[in-house]
């Protein structure tokens, strides 16, 4: 079935009188779509936002709302199809807030701006859906941020629109407000079939809410098509002007985006490549040092799960993983042997042992057989969980074989610096 | 998420038409003082305290002298309240108040040229007449020289801007008009700007009350909209207002009820700022009470101020403005300073 079209823009070029902000824009979003508006900063979001909402009138084509050209629309009118949530409204005056959530219904009330029992019941079921009931009496100023969004979207429902436009109204929330905004978003798109066009900053969010991406590059339309299509390395790299990677959650099978952390790791290459035995969390300060430091890290055998296995897959890091809960297999070992065969140095962190993982032992012994320096946290005997102490009688062996000892993490990098410069 | 039965919210609003006995009492309260001070203003006057002998021809005389005062400063009070509600809510600021687009400044220039110039030719009927022309002329250039650069509407920072730059050439013009005039011209035009409630023609009141009909209507049509532009301009467009014209028009009967004031009773100033404060601070910010609250509010407060003024040092009268802020300023400090959340933000 053909949907309809809820927002057209047709070869749209808006801005302002010296200025040219968008570029022969045209794209359209369907009836009941969930779509996110991406790009940099002054890509021109905001100014196709002004321009779908009539607030900026185009240079030249045209926005259509349901098959109507927005600037020949009645304002009260484009107000029943078309609601935005600005980024931030500011009330001057001590408005309650539900004297702020009835302004949505300004445009219908009649000439007295008397409401009637309709609007009433707009404004409540709006309060509800956005949880604001119990804030009706307060001021709106005295309000926190997320409280003041949920009100501003309380506002704009009450509007009773088709389509909701949000100009990164979420982005400055905190995590559990931003989740239960957007909560309150997917269940209009999904519940009330409402259209939804988001301005956003986080991919990562909006990968998983969107049906379609739209990513915007100095005031063009770069690509437009599912999450998976839009986010490619190499365009959002490019766009964004930074290097960026996309995963896709091997668990939920989300993308996810992300840039700082490996801009960080690329900052001093040393094209030295360490493997870490780690398990249950110690490793993490480890991963996040080496690669400040310009090392290649790959990490294993780990357990799925295990707090240094999201470490490693946050990290970017290789890593040789195992069953949740599963001692170590022969076939993992024989992995992670691949592993070590290419680093320059294995370091084993403040890992306890039991049976489950011993073997992993196994891997430093191969790299010191191979000539390869090892470090080996001290204390190990407040770590032995095995029966008879076999990882300390093993790593006794080790010791007695060539590994170092450490014991802080300057130490360790001490270490690994000599043996580098060697 | 809680799901949303329809028919049990829409059954009744108890959520948001709640009846607020306290509001419905403070009103009360409000319109009881309001009588007594309108009263007791009636009592009040340089011949004595109290109802006058209305048996003779003097006494009856000064009851209507009054009472035609108090038409005068409930008309001038109101409209320049009004005003200053209007600004404060268009141009979003609390120091916005019924002269910030330089209509005091023109006006005044108007009436100092007429009284300066007006030797018998210029009758004292022309001078409101020419207050309320050139406080009109000095909206328009104010909001062209705002316009200037901008596509379509002024931005409220450029019109508060060209309004204060147009005030300031005004008032320097009106400096040096008195200083080179005479003594008598130039003691006539400073009684003029102090500003009194001398009642002015019978005609000159009958139209002026037509026009702050017309305007307070006009404006009490717009109050809901008022609402939504506290939100500001671009909000108030998604919501569906023709908001550019909403604050075109709100502008236009915002002067022109300053013009009329003016015109009336010379500048008195302080009644545009603070009864708008305080009648928000009271009543809170919804404008559909607060438009003709603040009208009330301010007309009665005017009255008193002029009783208070012609009675105090009798027979000399004290300039009408010196009392408003005088006497008016404490009293509003406490009132806002114990209500100051729902005054403005805190």
């Amino acid at each position: 079935m053909m949907q309809h079209d809820a927002m057209t823009f047709r070869n749209v070029s808006a801005g302002y009188k010296q200025r040219k902000v968008l570029d022969n824009v045209s794209f359209s979003v369907s009836e009941g779509e969930f779509v996110s508006l991406i790009g940099p900063n002054g890509c021109g979001k905001s100014t196709l936002l002004k321009t779908a909402a009539a607030l900026l009138k185009p240079l030249s084509g045209k926005v259509e709302l349901f098959g109507q050209d927005v600037q020949h629309i009645k304002p009260a009118l484009r107000a029943s199809l078309l609601g935005v949530v600005p980024q931030k409204i500011e009330s001057p005056m001590a408005f309650t807030v539900d004297q702020i959530v009835m302004n949505g219904r300004i445009s219908s009330m009649g000439r007295w701006g008397t409401p009637s029992s309709v609007d009433h019941d707009l404004v409540e079921r709006s309060m509800i859906y956005t949880d604001v009931l119990d804030l009706r009496e307060r001021f709106f100023t005295e309000l926190s941020g997320g409280e003041q969004q949920r009100v501003a979207l309380a506002m704009v429902l009450a509007q009773d629109p088709k389509i909701i436009m949000l100009d990164e109204s979420i982005s400055h929330l905190d995590i559990n407000h931003r989740q239960e905004v957007l909560q309150i978003l997917m269940n209009l798109n999904r519940e009330k079939q409402m259209t939804i066009l988001l301005v956003s900053h986080d991919l990562t969010l909006s990968a998983g809410i969107s049906d379609r991406f739209l990513l915007m590059e100095s005031g063009t339309l770069v690509k437009a098509g599912t999450p998976v299509e839009v986010l490619e390395p190499e365009v959002l790299s490019r766009v964004y002007n930074c290097d960026l990677h996309v995963q896709q959650d091997p668990y939920t099978g989300y993308l996810q985006v992300t840039g700082a952390i490996d801009s960080l790791r690329h900052r001093q290459k040393l094209n030295k490549s360490v493997h870490v035995i780690a398990g249950g969390g110690s490793g993490i300060e480890l991963y996040r040092r080496l690669l400040i430091e310009g090392y290649e890290v790959t990490t294993g055998v780990l357990n799925r799960l295990d707090s240094d296995a999201e470490a490693a897959r946050a990290l970017n890091i290789p890593a040789m993983l195992e069953q949740p809960f599963s001692p170590v297999g022969s076939d993992a070992i024989a992995q992670a042997l691949k592993m070590v065969a290419d680093a320059d140095a294995v370091i084993l962190s403040q890992v306890p042992f039991g049976s489950g993982n011993l073997v992993n032992l196994t891997l430093a012994e191969a790299a010191l057989n191979s000539g390869k320096p090892v470090f080996l946290a001290d204390g190990i005997t407040t770590r032995d969980y095995t029966e008879g102490k076999a990882a300390l009688a093993f790593t006794t062996r080790l010791m007695q074989s060539g590994a170092k000892a450490w014991h802080s993490m300057s130490e360790l990098m001490t270490h690994l610096q000599l043996y580098q410069n060697r | 998420m809680k799901r949303i039965k329809h028919s049990a919210v829409g059954a009744d609003n108890s959520f948001t038409t709640q009846t607020r006995s306290r509001a419905g009492l403070r009103m009360l309260l409000f319109f009881a003082a309001l009588m007594a001070l309108l009263a007791l203003s009636m009592l009040l006057g340089p011949s004595g305290i109290g109802i006058p002998d209305l048996e003779s021809p003097s006494g009856s005389a000064i009851l209507s002298l009054r009472f035609s005062r108090l038409l005068m400063g409930m008309m001038t009070g109101a409209a320049l309240s009004a005003s200053g509600v209007v600004f404060q809510a268009l141009l979003r600021n609390p120091l916005a108040e019924p002269y910030v687009l330089g209509v005091s400044g023109g006006a005044g220039l108007g009436a100092t040229l007429t009284i300066l110039a007006g030797t018998g030719v210029v009758a004292s009927f022309s001078l409101p007449v020419v207050a309320f022309l050139s406080a009109v002329v000095t909206l328009m250039v104010v909001y062209g020289i705002a316009s200037q650069g901008s596509t379509g509407q002024p931005s409220v920072y450029s019109l508060i801007l060209s309004g204060v730059i147009v005030s300031s050439i005004c008032s320097s013009i009106i400096m040096f008009l008195v200083s080179t005039a005479s003594v008598e011209g130039m003691h006539n035009v400073i009684w003029w700007m102090l500003g009194s409630l001398q009642p002015v023609s019978a005609g000159q009141q009958l139209l002026s009350a037509a026009l702050l009909f017309g305007a307070l209507a006009g404006i009490w049509l717009l109050s809901p909209r008022l609402n939504a532009l506290a939100l500001g301009r671009e909000m108030a467009h998604y919501q569906g207002l023709h908001a550019d014209l909403v604050i075109v028009i709100g502008l236009l009967f915002a002067t022109l009820l300053a013009a009329i004031a003016v015109s009336l009773s010379g500048m008195i100033g302080f009644v545009g700022l603070i009864v708008p404060h305080v009648m928000r601070a009271i009543f809170g910010p919804d404008h559909r009470k607060l438009v003709p609250l603040a009208a009330l509010g301010g007309g009665v407060f005017l009255v008193v101020c002029d009783a208070v003024a012609r009675t105090l040092l009798a027979p000399v009268e004290i300039p009408v403005g010196v009392v408003t802020a005088l006497a008016g300023g404490p009293f509003f400090l406490i009132i806002l300073q114990r209500r100051m959340k729902q005054a403005w933000i805190a």
